[in-house]
């Protein structure tokens, strides 16, 4: 339709564009907080998920140390076993769902248009309602510590047994815990809450997989593409394979809870080890999702900060499509203690071996980078150095893991606590710090000064390293997870209270760099457009830049186009495509994911209640449901709209 | 039609030639295979671990209904197809006569579900609560008839627009295409349901 | 694809001839598919001595059907291959779990003095 409006006459354009199909006035034109709700920028986007997701690392992190202070010395009763089981799976479901996932989800929002030189996402709209969807699972899981409040102070009261109101099953959610019989309604808000946030997390990879493959700009081969967009792309295919599994196995969980049939609980013959295999089929490809793109992040550092071209650039996406693809295979080596029968834990142990082969070569690749370069220590390397290094650490505990024997002595202990604490901060969380760091400068237009970016890498690694490198030992001397506290004469207690105080140490220093960020957002220098002497398209534009982007669309001459474009030949310079008389198209704002997804924020609460015995709530889950069908149908009649921009000529929205 | 119409801008370059939709369409059935996969992995598995738990499938299924169901499902198919070759044509009429009979044949395979779930829990006392094979039986033919339910609502939807002013063969053959996409999807579901569910049960070793 | 979009008459006219073509081929389908079906209604009631082969010609008259609607219903036998490649990574991922848990679940594993078969 737009393609219409652009060819008529300029006075029938600008009645037709600032009301939609339906009659309603578009919300172009809205400032503040309207203009936040209706965006549908990629980079407004991203700047709402990270926003979030720190917000949900904060949370997350406050949790992880009441955890910590429980644990500092033996038998302590700082807080209620009840309370302590709340917060390790709010920890854990927070951590993974709600802050290094949205913030992976955040660099991918903000920087494959920008890498590829597209105007923006496939559908700007879809991507406005995953981000909607996002809040709305996060505010259902999170919601429930009002209801306990509430409960506390008498306002509130489930029927009985489901008085647990936080989420207490632990972020894999093993049946039978999470049957009627054993929790409370907290079970039916993280049901819930993940049950939006899969739905979320789906709509936006569909939508990177059609950006990267339908948007590139001309001259932007698959094999031109940056190493971050290659693992936002590999990360989206995980997601559309693992997530449904995930959706499924709530989907029958909720049958359990509210309508009496017997997937999981064991009095109707369900079997509980059938809520693992689901829950792993999911879970292995999303510990990869948490991953992969730390990995492109890294990718894109590393070159930059060596001046030297990534190492092994085909062999990286190889190694990662290979990961991804194993990653489907090697789900059961979370079950090895569960008697798979020694076909199934034979096979299982051997994929998970072969899935170490294509990490290390990435790590060799890293290296291969490094080796030779002229290394500069700015903070985002220095970041990116600690991945390196501290990833590789959870590795090895990992390969540890995959030998179903030794496995059966590590499983359930704080020996995978160490594991996966040294993949995901000293992996995931490292990376994407560096990723903040790297691209701050692009987003903001602002460079950080002084020397508190570094401080806050180092202190950040050393307190990592101080947390969890001692539950190595604890694990091994048989301390076993998720306890609530042990007792004297274990031979536990001094190595806990030293993992508390390296617990705070790593606080201090994700709140360094939170003052470093804040400061650096109100009192940075100027950046310019290329402070690094970067090598990808995004640094060719202004920072911060322009709502559309490119002034012209880039015409791409080959990989690293960017330094291409400053060191290489004459031909090798990016070329552009006249946008032509009409300008650049943007697509309008719209009022209608944000209606769309806060159907499900409805439907997830009222569900909840309905279980808490709360009277009604049938209906107004209903009626959640409903919204979500009515901003779908005004979503779709609404039409995409869109205006010029005129970035080379005078600055007319029409 | 929800993702709707909005890529129209993005198409001036399409470096794969694939179109946004299709290729987003094509990446949701993709997905959707992991879905009713999942479903029917748990339903195979209980049967094959519990072969005896609720009652006998060879008295309670009507096999001659399920295949005139499974009949109706490919016929809506081949009426979805045809409706696609007409909006590509440009023949709005012919578009709406395959359409409505699409949709037909959806309601009558949703009605002859219907019928079957009711026959099934009053007469032959064969309930959603009926342990893991009811479980797991009413929960996946369920979520597939929700699917045919939905892909109803899409096309009455579709065809509801092509009465108005706004809808033009050329611009919307797409839409009608990726909902005959979805259709066809369930169609295939469905095959598989037939045979995995039904069918295997009356093969005795 | 749509030959209307496209301004050229001649590409035009190849392509309702094509679609006038595709008619058939659809009618043709739909024809051996319901054939099919039937003969998986009489397959299950027939005597036959060795249920294995039934077993796997049930497989494999479904898998025809699967075949026949994905590739001509769905186009995507005249469409771009990467849609192909997509969609059957897709089946390929969920056909190998599918398996994978078949196997993982044996007959053996559930102790019958459990009392499950009360149950319901
Ligand atoms: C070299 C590659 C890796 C191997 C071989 C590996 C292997 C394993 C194994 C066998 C377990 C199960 C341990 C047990 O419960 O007994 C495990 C647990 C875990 N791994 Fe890894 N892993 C690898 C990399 C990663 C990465 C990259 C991540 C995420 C960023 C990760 C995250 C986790 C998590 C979260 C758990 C614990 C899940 C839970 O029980 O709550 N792993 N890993
Ligand atoms: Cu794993």
């Amino acid at each position: 339709m737009s393609t219409a409006t652009s060819t008529a006459p300029l006075g029938a354009e600008k009645a037709d564009e600032n009301r939609s199909l339906i009659g309603l006035r578009r919300p172009d034109h809205t400032t503040g907080l309207a203009d936040w709700l209706t965006t549908v920028d990629h980079k407004k986007i991203a700047i709402m998920y990270a926003i979030f997701s720190l917000a949900f690392l904060v949370i997350g992190g406050i949790e992880a140390l009441i955890i910590r202070a429980q644990l500092a010395v033996a038998e302590n009763q700082l807080i209620t076993a009840e309370v302590y089981n709340q917060l390790f799976t709010m920890h854990g479901t927070t951590m993974v769902f709600l802050a290094v996932m949205p913030l992976s989800a955040a660099f991918f929002n903000y920087l494959v248009p920008l890498q590829i030189g597209a105007r923006d996402v496939a559908f700007p709209r879809l991507n406005s309602f995953s981000l909607w969807t996002f809040v709305a699972g996060a505010i259902i899981l999170n919601i429930s510590w009002l209801f306990q409040a509430a409960n506390l102070l008498g306002w509130f009261n489930p029927i009985d047994g489901r008085s647990d109101i936080v989420p207490a099953v632990g972020w894999f959610g093993y049946a039978p815990y999470t049957d009627t019989a054993y929790s409370g309604i907290g079970t039916d808000f993280w049901i819930l809450g993940l049950q939006v946030l899969g739905i979320g997390s789906l709509a936006a990879a569909f939508n990177f997989i059609v950006t990267i493959f339908n948007m590139r700009a001309p001259g932007m081969l698959m094999m031109r593409l940056p190493v971050f967009t290659w693992m936002t792309l590999i990360t989206s295919f995980l997601i559309i394979f693992a997530f449904p599994p995930l959706t499924v196995a709530l989907g029958e969980l909720m049958f359990d809870r509210y309508f009496g049939t017997s997937f999981f609980r064991v009095e109707g013959g369900g079997q509980p080890i059938l809520w693992q295999h689901l829950f792993w089929i999911f879970g292995h490809p999303e510990v990869y999702i948490l991953i992969l793109p730390a990995m492109g992040i890294i990718s894109e550092i590393l070159p930059v900060f060596s001046r030297k071209p990534l190492f092994g650039y085909s062999l990286i996406i190889f190694s990662g499509a290979v990961i991804g693809f194993l990653g489907f295979a090697v789900w059961s080596h979370h079950m090895f203690t569960t008697g798979l029968g020694t076909v199934g834990t034979a096979a299982f142990s051997l994929l998970t071996m072969a899935i170490a082969v294509p990490t290390g070569v990435k790590i060799f690749n890293w290296i291969g980078t490094l080796w030779g370069g002229k290394i500069r220590f700015d903070v985002p390397m220095i970041y990116g150095l600690g991945f390196i290094w501290m990833f590789m650490m959870g590795g090895f505990s990992g390969i540890m893991h995959s030998s179903a024997p030794a496995d059966s002595q590590q499983h359930d202990t704080y020996f995978v606590v160490a594991h996966f604490h040294y993949v995901l901060i000293g992996g995931s969380i490292l990376a994407l710090l560096a990723g903040l760091y790297f691209w701050f400068p692009k987003v903001t237009g602002r460079m950080w000064q002084g020397k508190l970016g570094h401080w806050s890498a180092i202190v950040i690694v050393i307190g990592l390293n101080w947390t969890f490198f001692p539950m190595h030992y604890l694990g091994m001397a048989g301390m076993p997870r998720r306890t609530h506290t042990y007792l004297e004469g274990t031979g536990w207690q001094a190595l806990n209270f030293a993992v508390t105080i390296g617990a705070f140490i790593l606080a201090v220093g994700i709140l360094m760099f939170l003052i470093d960020m804040l400061r650096t957002y109100r009192k940075g220098v100027p950046a310019g457009n290329d402070p690094w002497n970067a090598r990808t398209l995004e640094w060719s534009i202004p920072s911060p830049p322009p709502v559309h982007n490119f002034d012209r669309t880039p015409v791409v001459k080959a990989r690293d186009a960017f330094w291409l474009h400053k060191f290489g030949t004459v031909d090798q310079k990016i070329g552009s495509v006249d946008p032509g008389a009409h300008g650049v198209h943007m697509p309008s704002k719209s009022w209608m994911p944000l209606l769309t997804s806060s159907g499900f924020l409805v439907f997830g609460i009222a569900m909840a209640m309905k279980s808490a015995g709360v009277p009604l709530m049938g209906y107004l889950a209903i009626t959640g449901l409903s919204i979500t069908l009515i901003g779908i149908y005004l979503w779709a009649l609404e039409g995409p709209g869109g205006y010029h921009l005129h970035p080379e000529g005078e600055h007319r929205p029409h | 039609m929800s993702a709707a119409t909005e890529v129209t801008e993005s198409q001036e370059h399409v470096p794969t030639g694939m179109h946004p939709k299709k290729l987003m369409m094509w990446l949701f059935l993709a997905s959707d295979c992991m879905f009713f996969g999942t479903l029917i992995s748990t339903h195979l598995i209980y049967r094959k671990i519990y072969p005896d738990v609720g009652p006998d499938p060879r008295s309670i299924f009507d096999i001659e209904l399920t295949t005139g169901s499974s009949f109706i499902l490919l016929m809506s198919s081949l009426f979805m197809a045809l409706a696609v070759s007409a909006i590509h044509k440009g023949e709005l009429k012919s578009f709406r006569r395959n359409t409505v009979l699409v949709m037909i044949f959806g309601l009558l395979f949703l009605s002859g579900q219907v019928y079957e779930f009711y026959d099934f829990a009053v007469n032959k006392d064969f309930k959603l609560t009926t342990g893991t094979f009811g479980s797991s039986f009413y929960l996946m033919t369920g979520t597939h008839g929700v699917h045919v339910a939905l892909g109803i609502l899409w096309l009455g939807s579709l065809f509801a627009y092509s009465y108005t002013k706004h809808f033009k063969a050329e611009t919307h053959a797409m839409d009608v295409e990726v909902a005959g996409l979805y259709w066809h999807f369930v169609d295939i579901v469905w095959i598989v349901i037939f045979t995995a569910v039904y069918l295997l049960e009356y093969v005795s070793f | 694809m749509s030959a209307i979009a496209s301004a050229d008459p001649a590409a035009q006219e190849t392509f309702l001839r094509e679609e006038r073509k595709r008619y058939f081929t659809f009618m043709n389908l739909a024809f051996l598919m319901t054939a099919l079906t039937g003969i998986e209604l009489v397959l299950i009631y027939l005597p036959f001595p060795s249920q294995t082969i039934i077993y796997f010609t049930l497989i494999f008259l479904s898998l025809i059907k699967f075949v026949g609607v994905i590739f001509w219903f769905m186009h995507l036998l005249w469409d771009k291959a990467f849609l192909t490649i997509v969609f059957l990574f897709g089946m390929v991922i969920a056909s190998g779990t599918i398996a994978a848990l078949l196997l993982l679940f044996s007959e053996g594993y559930v102790d019958p003095a459990m009392g499950i078969y009360e149950a319901d």
